[in-house]
């Protein structure tokens, strides 16, 4: 897979590249709605959790907005890969590249969606008069442990989608519930016990915590932590990959 | 040396009853036990090689399996049973396209076609104006493609891929499309290639261009090989068949 998707680089830049374009191209405001949705997103859970249930966490709203970033790479990016195969119904019946480019480019586009969302979270955090510590050297690994879980559940979501159409509609509850499990309003480390081991099995949960960490509050992340994180988006890399292969050959016919 | 082999080539189709597309269809379906499908079997044992510079013809009737073979070899579908061997790189012209996506814009559908063929972004570039020129589609290179007409996407399509220096080129009735001007550009691409000894499987109806430009025609019926070998043989065969 990795040659493959080295040999077809030029393509996987182009596709990833088109994509981004074309997601804002038709609006007036372009990249601004992006933004504007998170943001938006924002402003509300902070009125409900600063002010109807006041959060003793320092600093909530850039808690809140770096949750919302980073669950946001996963959110979008998984519902971009779900549609990766079936919105190029052409590149699947009319030439042949190997599949998982177009999985790959879907997931690069939502890197880079993710990586504009970072930088407004940088301008919030500048004019919070926060300024980040040498422990935020972790984030790129971080980024990268996202961006692996990416690219792991849309080879899965997309093969999956493109033989059963209503995965994407299973998917989106999937989502709604992962918001609320992965801790995007809520801190999880003043959990105790099982509970708290029970919620940080969720790797999600995991890298929203100790990203909150390392940028936020200047701790260190355990390499306990960054093991386990790394493991589970490795696993779900081979599962995705395995789903993705049993089912590709079939590909042109169910498109 | 071969360029394409074909050994023992079976495709089977399952037709369900009815298509059942999601998995609330499917859980239904298990309590239903009525619905099933059919195989239909699109082709039955195909043998054949196609040589360097050689070009191969296909020819039968409508539902014969002529572009289910092509996309064998394209290898967009899988055979069911049996074995295809290319060596070299494909540039395919199936379902009267080669993979545009209706959202982009005709260059930049062609920058990505390029990518996938390999080409870098320099080399690219430099083909475009050409590719456009040929289909005679300049004055609308920024225009998306879901607003070109079908004419105009089959002759983007087909100039797309004869421009980008194809090894092996399989292409499923192109003629069909195009007016006498276009044709007879396709005439002059048909016989560059035939001088610089490019592979092509050539499927058409159209017997006249097929005895001009193969080498060796293959004729299927109902998904079975009727036979393999010279045009002059084969269009009489299949025209006794008919």
């Amino acid at each position: 897979m990795i040659k493959n998707l080295w040999k077809y680089r030029h393509l996987v830049k182009r596709l990833a590249v088109s994509d981004f374009k074309v997601r804002y191209k038709n609006s007036v405001l372009g990249f601004f709605w992006s933004l504007l949705e998170p943001l938006l997103m924002l402003l509300v859970l902070y009125i409900v959790f600063a002010d109807i249930f006041p959060s003793t966490q320092e600093n909530y709203h850039l808690f809140l907005l770096l949750g919302i970033a980073l669950w946001d790479f996963f959110a979008k990016g998984t519902s971009m890969g779900l549609q990766g195969i079936l919105s190029k119904p052409g590149m699947v019946r009319q030439v042949y590249i190997p599949r998982e480019i177009l999985i790959f480019s879907s997931s690069l586009t939502a890197l880079m969606m993710a990586v504009l969302e970072l930088g407004v979270f940088g301008i919030f955090m500048a004019i919070s008069g926060l300024m980040p510590t040498s422990t935020i050297i972790y984030l790129p690994l971080i980024f990268m442990t996202i961006f692996i879980i990416v690219f792991g559940s849309s080879l899965a979501l997309g093969a999956l989608n493109t033989y059963y159409r209503d995965v994407q509609y299973i998917w989106a509850v999937i989502l709604q519930a992962g918001f609320f499990a992965s801790g995007v309003f809520i801190d999880f480390s003043t959990y105790q016990g099982d509970l708290k081991r029970l919620l940080l099995l969720n790797p999600m949960a995991r890298i929203l915590l100790i990203s909150r960490d390392c940028v936020l509050y200047n701790k260190v992340v355990s390499s306990w932590d960054l093991t386990f994180c790394l493991a589970s988006s490795l696993v779900i890399l081979l599962i995705g990959y395995f789903i993705f292969s049993k089912l590709e050959p079939g590909f042109a016919e169910e498109v | 040396m071969d360029i394409i082999e074909a050994k023992n080539i079976w495709k089977n189709y399952k037709i369900p009853h009815e298509k059942r597309n999601t998995l609330f269809e499917i859980l239904y379906g298990l309590l239903d036990t009525k619905m099933g499908y059919e195989t239909f079997t699109a082709l039955k044992d195909i043998n054949f090689t196609v040589k360097k510079g050689e070009w191969l013809g296909v020819i039968g009737h409508n539902g014969s399996g002529k572009s289910t073979l092509l996309k064998v070899i394209a290898n967009t579908i899988r055979p069911t049973k049996g074995k295809i061997t290319v060596n070299g790189k494909i540039t395919s012209f199936l379902e009267l396209g080669v993979g545009f996506q209706p959202d982009l814009t005709a260059k930049e559908n062609i920058k990505i076609y390029g990518a996938i063929m390999g080409l870098s972004d320099t080399e690219i570039d430099d083909r475009i104006d050409g590719i456009l020129e040929f289909g005679g589609l300049t004055r609308f290179k920024d225009t998306k493609i879901k607003n070109f007409s079908s004419g105009m996407i089959v002759r983007l399509a087909f100039s797309t891929a004869v421009q980008i220096e194809p090894e092996i080129l399989l292409l499923d009735e192109v003629l069909a499309v195009g007016d006498l001007d276009f044709q007879k550009k396709c005439f002059e691409v048909f016989d560059r290639y035939r001088e610089m000894d490019k592979t092509v499987v050539y499927v058409s109806h159209d017997l006249g261009t097929v005895q001009r430009f193969c080498d060796k025609v293959l004729l299927l019926n109902h998904g079975e090989q009727i036979g393999i070998g010279s045009p002059e043989e084969m269009i009489s065969l299949y025209k006794s068949i008919a």
